[in-house]
């Protein structure tokens, strides 16, 4: 036995090394939001394009603003100013509000391409007749009010095809522009969007980009009553993170404290509650590291899972000082409860290997993390706790409350057809309770408040933003082939907006045209000499000099010249964000994508498509297969887990009356939880699984102790004296996180805790076995 | 109140002059009264637009209307026909054949100016005037000049300033300088009917500021 300082030394030195562990881990710990880690491969061509959506899909960058609070002038001129100061700033690619800002981010070097790029010319070639009639009405834009405005690009562009084509550019159904900017309907907000350089589900970058809209915002409106709304994927994750963290500050806090306060009261000693956490704090960092060393990047949900899941080793230490008692020293007391722990743990772990089988990278990277962080703990518990446990004043056995309790406990009737019963009710509820068993909406595994997702669709519908569930898709070799076949594709998409079929679309032919229709529109333009001859004769009798229009000779003859434009031409345009959303490139194919607005009619659209060489993809569709078979693959490694962990029970104990009793609570509790959640209308998602794994673990060790303590009445005692510490303290932890306002905390914590409270009563009434004599000596 | 006391010793003059007679010096106040209309109205102009791509100044003709208070028009008769309709802080201009153009005034601070110095003019409204520039009167009530100078840091970059020149309670001319071109010269009301004869620029500047205390 050590003396109470070097114990005191060991538990520092103990600490020493976990702050040293997770300072090392944290210097190599890469920490991803990618949801596509969470999710199964993608099969189906709709799943594939959603999984890409999902993480760098120019979807997930958007950021929606609107401002409103002020009249139209002010309203607009804040959004002018707001998009000024966002597209100075490096967070974003791309800054919209319907001025027609794009002519100045047109590098200088691309303006002769206007003549590439704009479809003016198609239907009627720069001639004469065509230079004539646009010089008479450059006369009139003279004399106009808006002289000012025009006059400066007339030299170069006589045609006016950069104001066209920055016309063009629009977004296809973009809302109504007053004072030059974008507006909803009823006239009252100012319409913004943003797309920002990080991933949609990057929080960092979406912090940045998030919080600069803020600040930029703030000092524009000083002194305005104007007032922001900001949505979108990213805003929404910074939101939910944002008031996750603040929540499990305050849930954290209170946990701490009552866990001391209880530890405290339970033991009277004011070092439990620091030695209690040191397994845990074991087994976060040995979860933590197994994963930085096995993965390339640590999920951001593993480690809230994970994390969850591990709770359950809190346990471990109280069992040890439950049951400590004077003249045991704690490395026989940890010797004695050690095959319990160790079939409780190896059960759970050989449970969680199915994880890693499951196909999918989050779920493998869960499994690594629990089960290292289980073995590490259970092992601290049982090879390096017992040198720093003081030697027990009292022996739990002997407290007479805990011994009223006990009778009162023994002397309630031993259930047993009355489970059955209760099984059959909980059935009942599960299988005929109305409203949908599963969550099967993607987007409720990032759940957004409902106001919130309000506010999005009604942005979102007055922006005009594409239809989030269907989308057109065209396949190639090249980049430059899908091109071309999104041109040929277009008068039929036409024909169905003018059948009203669709409303509109967009597509990146619109910004990039094929290498054909470049080549062709070149060839069109007048030669040098040819033009300056047309140029003569039109302005021998107009009001403009003879010499007026230099620039534009010399811009057609560049135009006429230039190598055709390609999609890295366009890096650093606001055209290369709108393109990129509409051209996805691999190896050896391209897919073009054509977002639909307004889609009333999908057949129609679908017919259509098909016929020319294009697809209708539904994404709902997929989004909610892909659930669905993430689903399953999570189904079935628990059925297997299941099979598995009823099989190592059983090999530990060997008598089937043993395994029954053990196995019963956990399994009666899993249908109590899903028959309660299922009473309440509440959908089952990812999140309640996972919880119902760390209930079921729970239980398996509440029951497993419950028969290791057999039919001694003094250890039955110390059990129940642990397993009250244990559950009180899981109890605390889960019903705070049920108060939570965060759905996936709520899940989590209104699981486990229904979970606890039935595992803990179950074990009692139907794991501990009967003690006759005790009972008799008692009475 | 202090603006109002600013504008009275700037526009010093008018104290110091006995009031009904013609021959005293005009004020701000004074000119803005006899300028102010009721709506509808309507007045003839002529305008010349100055350009460094074209031959000889642009020589455009027609018509101011003020259908209603918020309201100003400029119906273009010649040698084109245009309508442009500033409301609401928006310019429409409607041609024959196209569909309407819109845009917002702030992007044309020159028209934003015309139309808050017209309007503020035709309705008398010299609390609006006085928002957007500095009034400098001069000259007597048959002959006056009065000079607004833009406020507006916007305004200021791209306007030096505008003169209207008027006799009586008719106000005749206006004259835009910009920072940058050529000065833009709207002859209006009589100056519109006698510029009809003349088609020199020299001679419209000789009409717009004829005998002006300039």
């Amino acid at each position: 036995m050590l003396s109470a300082r070097s114990r005191i030394a060991l538990a520092l030195l103990w600490l020493a090394v976990l702050a040293l562990a997770a300072w090392a881990i944290t210097q190599r710990l890469q920490l991803s939001g990618d949801l596509r880690k969470f999710m199964p491969a993608a099969e189906t061509p709709a799943q594939k394009l959603l999984i890409d959506e999902l993480g760098e899909g120019p979807g997930s960058r958007l950021l929606l603003m609107s401002i409103s609070g002020a009249d139209v002038p002010t309203l607009a001129a804040q959004s002018q100013a707001l998009r000024a100061a966002l597209a100075a700033r490096a967070e974003f690619a791309l800054v919209a509000n319907g001025g027609d800002a794009s002519l100045e981010a047109i590098p200088e070097r691309l303006r002769p391409y206007r003549y590439l790029l704009s479809d003016t010319f198609d239907a009627r070639p720069l001639d004469e007749a065509t230079l004539r009639e646009e010089l008479d009405a450059r006369v009139q834009d003279l004399g106009s009010p808006a002289a000012s405005l025009v006059e400066p690009l007339l030299p170069a562009d006589p045609t006016l095809e950069t104001l066209k084509l920055a016309e063009r550019w629009q977004p296809a159904n973009a809302p109504q522009r007053l004072h030059e900017v974008w507006f909803d309907r009823a006239g009252d907000k100012a319409l913004l969007v943003a797309q920002t350089r990080a991933a949609g589900f990057d929080p960092t970058g979406q912090q940045a980009a998030v919080d600069a809209i803020h600040a930029d915002f703030a000092s524009i409106a000083a002194g305005t009553r104007s007032e922001l709304v900001l949505t979108g994927p990213g805003a929404f994750s910074v939101e939910i993170g944002g008031r996750t963290a603040a929540e499990a500050q305050w849930i954290g806090m209170v946990d701490t404290i009552g866990l001391i306060l209880l530890l405290g009261i339970a033991y009277r000693s004011w070092k439990m509650p620091i030695l209690g956490a040191l397994p845990l704090a074991t087994a976060g960092l040995a979860g933590l590291g197994a994963v930085a060393l096995l993965f390339d990047g640590v999920h951001g949900i593993t480690i809230a899972f994970g994390f969850t899941l591990i709770g359950v080793v809190q346990d471990y230490p109280i069992h040890l000082f439950s049951h400590q008692r004077p003249g045991m020293s704690p490395w026989s007391n940890a010797r004695s409860l050690w095959p319990t722990l160790a079939t409780g743990v190896a059960s759970t772990c050989i449970a969680y290997v199915t994880f890693l089988f499951s196909g999918v990278d989050g779920l493998k990277q869960l499994a690594v993390f629990t089960i290292a962080g289980l073995g590490a703990a259970a092992i601290s518990t049982r090879f390096l706790l017992p040198a720093l446990i003081d030697p027990a004043p009292r022996d739990f056995a002997d407290s007479p409350m805990l011994a009223k309790l006990w009778r009162g406990i023994a002397r309630l009737p031993r259930p047993r057809g009355s489970l059955a019963m209760l099984a059959l009710v909980a059935l009942g509820v599960i299988a005929f309770a109305p409203g949908p068993f599963w969550q099967n909406d993607l987007s409720k595994l990032t759940p957004v408040p409902t106001d919130a997702l309000a506010k999005d669709a009604v942005l979102r519908e007055e922006l005009g933003a594409p239809d989030v569930r269907y989308v057109l898709t065209l396949k190639g070799k090249s980049e430059d082939q899908v091109l071309q076949a999104s041109e040929r594709l277009r008068p039929a998409l036409d024909r169905l907006v003018a059948t009203g079929a669709l409303a509109g679309y967009d597509l990146a032919s619109r910004y990039l045209p094929s290498a054909q229709v470049q080549r062709a529109r070149q060839q069109a333009l007048p030669a040098r000499d040819r033009l300056q001859s047309m140029l003569g004769t039109v302005l021998a009798d107009s009001p403009f000099n003879a010499d007026a229009f230099e620039p534009f000779v010399a811009d057609i003859e560049a135009a006429k010249r230039a190598p055709l434009l390609s999609r890295a031409d366009l890096q650093g345009t606001p055209l290369a964000a709108s393109v990129a959303g509409l051209l996805l490139s691999g190896r050896d194919h391209a897919t073009a994508l054509v977002s639909l607005n307004g889609l009333q009619d999908p057949v129609a659209v679908a017919k259509v498509a098909a016929a020319n060489g294009a697809q209708l993809l539904d994404m709902k569709e997929a989004s909610e297969s892909l659930v669905a078979a993430y689903r399953g693959r999570v189904l079935a490694a628990l059925a297997f887990a299941a099979l598995l962990l009823t099989a190592t029970v059983w090999i530990a104990l060997r008598q089937p009356r043993r395994v029954l009793r053990v196995l019963l609570p956990m399994a009666l509790t899993t249908l109590l939880i899903l028959a309660v959640l299922r009473g309440l209308g509440v959908e089952m998602n990812l999140f309640h699984l996972v919880a119902l794994i760390l209930a079921a673990g729970l239980g398996l060790d509440y029951a497993l102790f419950f028969d290791h303590a057999g039919d001694d009445r003094a250890d039955q005692l110390r059990t129940l004296h642990a397993l009250i510490v244990c559950s009180l303290m899981t109890l605390l932890v889960f019903s705070l996180l049920a108060l939570s306002s965060i759905p996936v905390l709520r899940a989590i914590g209104t699981t486990v805790a229904i979970g606890v409270f039935a595992n803990f009563v179950l074990a009692l009434l139907v794991s501990r076995q009967p003690v006759e004599e005790a009972l008799d000596a008692a009475a | 109140m202090p603006t109002l006391m600013l504008l009275c010793s700037a526009a010093w003059p008018c104290a110091a002059a006995p009031d009904a007679a013609a021959g005293a010096a005009a004020d701000a106040g004074w000119i803005l009264q006899k300028l102010a209309q009721p709506t509808p109205m309507r007045t003839a102009f002529v305008e010349l637009r100055g350009s460094a791509m074209l031959k000889a100044p642009l020589r455009i003709e027609g018509e101011y209307q003020r259908p209603d208070n918020a309201t100003l028009v400029r119906a273009v008769r010649s040698p084109y026909v245009e309508t442009t309709t500033l409301r609401n802080g928006e310019a429409t201009i409607a041609r024959a054949g196209k569909t309407p153009r819109k845009f917002a005034l702030s992007r044309v601070p020159e028209l934003a100016g015309l139309q808050a110095s017209f309007g503020a003019l035709l309705s008398g409204d010299r609390a609006l005037l006085e928002k957007h520039y500095r009034l400098t009167p001069q000259g007597t009530r048959q002959q006056w000049t009065l000079v607004l100078a833009p406020l507006d840091a916007e305004m200021k970059a791209s306007v030096r300033d505008i003169t209207l020149y008027g006799r009586g309670a008719e106000l005749r001319c206006i004259e835009t300088r910009p920072l940058k071109g050529d000065l833009q010269r709207t002859l209006l009301a009589g100056a519109a009917n006698d510029a009809a004869k003349a088609s020199s620029v020299d001679a419209l500047a000789a009409l717009c500021r004829a005998g002006a205390a300039r």
